[in-house]
């Protein structure tokens, strides 16, 4: 019986949520002076009103979904990391590179590699400060932070210097060859196999996290890190463990980017899926599938504010508004829902 | 003005001091904040608040002193959202303050767009001008740097040392400090917990919004997306390097200040190293500074972490 209750009250905040923020939505959009229902016919039809429409929502949704896989696995460890933005511009370099200097080999196998090298140097990136925090308690948010700079210059450096493009005065890479491409999954649209790869790790995802003892510890120690270190369990390994993994998976996103949208590096492949990927992690609940669904909600609410201003003016930062709030309620509603339940 | 080695370090001392003003301002206020165990990386939406309201004041009344209070309440506005989140509510400290810096971009793009439209020529407002001091801006090298500035420059010294006046040498600065380290403690000796973090953030409100305002009503003059482009996080970094000290801080800042001042000279000389090396700069350092700061924990004790009076 209180079970239920407490479900009812969840289930209600979320309603609640939801309510406010379309609320919101609606006096933004009265506050331009637009067309409602212009407006959100727009919205909507941006998401569903075909299926090119959506296939553009998905190819949006998986680099998040990567991503917020990574931060989701870190945040389960208490691994604060907020460098997904910089993990996912060093796994784009090691993809680009893989894709460009590697000797040739069937094709398949070079993809396999290339993301392979995407989750590699994401993972470097991300193992860093899991390294610092675990062996010297350095705090990772800072550090992180630092990191997703350090990154964005090293790839301005390079697509200017060792990497640049000799036949372009534009700062980018060579082009990758046309056929080293993530296979595409409905011709004529742009959705590629990055989307299989993010679907793939998220159930790989589940279960490292709750099927296995690595996984267990992990989750342990970001319940109770004293508990789990008298209990046994290294926290310190779990730690670098879990940064690696989470490093790697915004790698793998950023590998996505290169070998299924950009075909080359150059700055600004990602407006801010690294960020976003932590509302997204947030909203999924640090769990692998919720963060599938937030991935594509997040990416539908983001296409949607874009047909929104092309056909009825209304900006698309109304995204941004709604995104922050989500979160900001999302916060609130924690505190809500604990200090009713105690 | 005069060529040669003199001038060209002259002018970049100058340019330094001038890029370091927003960075100070915004890290005195992260400061306060910090010192009393608040980690708000939403310093970022802070000052592009700031800079939004204080355009948006100064745009409509004509007045730099009506954008300044413009700027301190747009500032205000997102620190104590993020001040009621991580004091009243106990949320985490580094979410909250990320929600707050896309709800700030959001917003201010959001009312830009709506209030001038997409325009190419950007409206603008009026701006502070340089006020020469008699005798010591005649000083070689640092007399333009220091004393031929605007205003704003010259309140934000000022400030800096009323900072390190309140923080280190007054009661209510020992007992910010006492809430930082030992919130329970700082409770059983009567100090108010969540009243003097609500007062640092609002403190880092004032500050960051001035940081922001500066942008409009100094440096640029008008308003677009985004203005501020990352510069709350590397007032961030100002916080580290200068650890957490106000003359530390502007110190850091004049640092940041010269690397960035020094790659625009660079750019515009057309050497053959990318500029983003020495963008680059400031965030390495901050990473190596984390680094030899292993052992002497100079980081307020309960930073980030929530106060929750009940529980034992």
């Amino acid at each position: 019986m209180r079970n239920q209750v407490k479900i009812l009250g969840e289930l209600g905040s979320m309603i609640l949520i939801a309510a406010i923020t379309a609320l919101v939505g609606t006096i933004l959009v009265l506050a331009v002076g637009a067309d409602t229902g212009k407006a959100f016919g727009a919205f909507f039809s941006g998401i569903l009103g075909s299926f090119y429409s959506f296939t553009e929502v998905l190819v949006r949704a998986t680099p998040l979904i990567l991503a917020g896989l990574g931060v989701a696995v870190a945040f389960q460890a208490r691994f604060f990391n907020i460098g997904a933005e910089g993990q996912l511009y060093m796994g784009a370099i090691g993809a680009t590179w893989a894709g460009l200097y590697l000797p040739a080999m069937p094709l398949y196998l070079h993809l396999g590699i290339a993301m392979m090298a995407g989750f590699l140097l994401g993972g470097i990136w991300a193992v860093i400060p899991g390294f610092l925090k675990s062996q010297y308690r350095i705090p990772e948010v800072i550090n992180t932070i630092m990191f997703n700079y350090i990154a964005i210059n090293i790839v301005g450096i390079l697509v200017r210097t060792v990497m640049a493009n000799k036949t372009s005065p534009l700062p980018m890479s060579p082009r990758l060859s046309d056929d080293l491409h993530l296979p595409f999954l409905a011709d004529p649209t742009r959705l590629h196999a990055g989307l299989l790869v993010a679907l793939v790790s998220a159930v790989l995802v589940y279960l490292f996290l709750y099927k296995t003892t690595w996984g267990f510890e992990l989750r342990a120690v970001g319940n109770n890190p004293r508990a789990s270190s008298c209990s046994g369990i290294s926290v310190k390994k779990t730690i670098v463990i879990s940064s690696l993994i989470s490093g790697g998976l915004a790698g793998l996103a950023g590998g996505s980017e290169i070998l299924g949208v950009h075909g080359r590096l150059m700055e600004g492949i990602s407006p801010e899926f690294g960020y976003i990927a932590i509302i997204v992690a947030l909203l999924g609940r640090n769990h692998p599938f919720g963060v599938v669904l937030a991935g594509v909600g997040i990416a539908a609410l983001q296409i949607g504010a874009t047909t929104m201003q092309r056909r009825a003016g209304v900006p698309a930062s109304i995204s941004l508004i709604i995104m922050g709030l989500l979160v900001v309620l999302i916060l609130g509603r924690q505190y809500w829902i604990k200090s009713r339940s105690t | 003005m005069d060529t040669g080695l003199i001038g060209i370090l002259t002018a970049l001392l100058a340019a330094s001091v001038r890029m370091a003003t927003p960075l100070t301002l915004a890290g005195l206020g992260e400061t306060f904040s910090e010192k009393s165990g608040i980690l708000n990386i939403g310093l970022e939406g802070i000052m592009l608040s700031g800079a939004f309201f204080s355009f948006i004041f100064a745009y409509y009344s004509q007045s730099i002193l009506l954008g300044l209070l413009g700027g301190c309440l747009g500032g205000v506005f997102i620190s104590m959202i993020h001040g009621y989140l991580s004091v009243r509510l106990n949320v985490d400290q580094t979410i909250a303050g990320l929600a707050l810096n896309f709800l700030a971009l959001g917003l201010t793009s959001f009312f830009f767009l709506m209030a001038f439209g997409r325009t190419t020529d950007l409206p603008e407002c009026p701006v502070v001008h340089q006020i020469a001091i008699p005798l010591l801006s005649d000083i070689p090298i640092i007399g333009p740097a220091f004393f031929n500035q605007d205003p704003f420059i010259y309140l934000t010294f000022l400030l800096v040392a009323l900072c390190y006046v309140v923080l280190h040498r007054t009661e209510w600065g020992i007992n910010i400090q006492a809430t930082g380290e030992h919130p329970r403690a700082a409770d059983a000796a009567g100090i108010s917990v969540s009243g003097t973090r609500y007062r640092a953030a609002l403190l880092n409100g004032v500050f960051g919004g001035l940081g922001g305002s500066y942008l409009t009503l100094a440096l640029l003059g008008f308003f677009m997306e985004n203005i501020t482009s990352g510069k709350g996080y590397i007032a961030l970094v100002v916080v580290i390097l200068g650890r957490r000290h106000p003359v530390g801080v502007l110190m850091a800042a004049i640092l940041v200040g010269a690397a960035e001042a020094l790659q625009f000279r660079m750019q515009t000389m057309g050497f053959g190293i990318p500029s983003q090396v020495f963008n680059m700069f400031p965030y390495v350092i901050t990473v190596l500074v984390l680094l030899f700061s292993i052992g002497k924990n100079r980081t307020p004790a309960a930073l980030g972490e929530p106060y929750i009076r009940n529980n034992r």
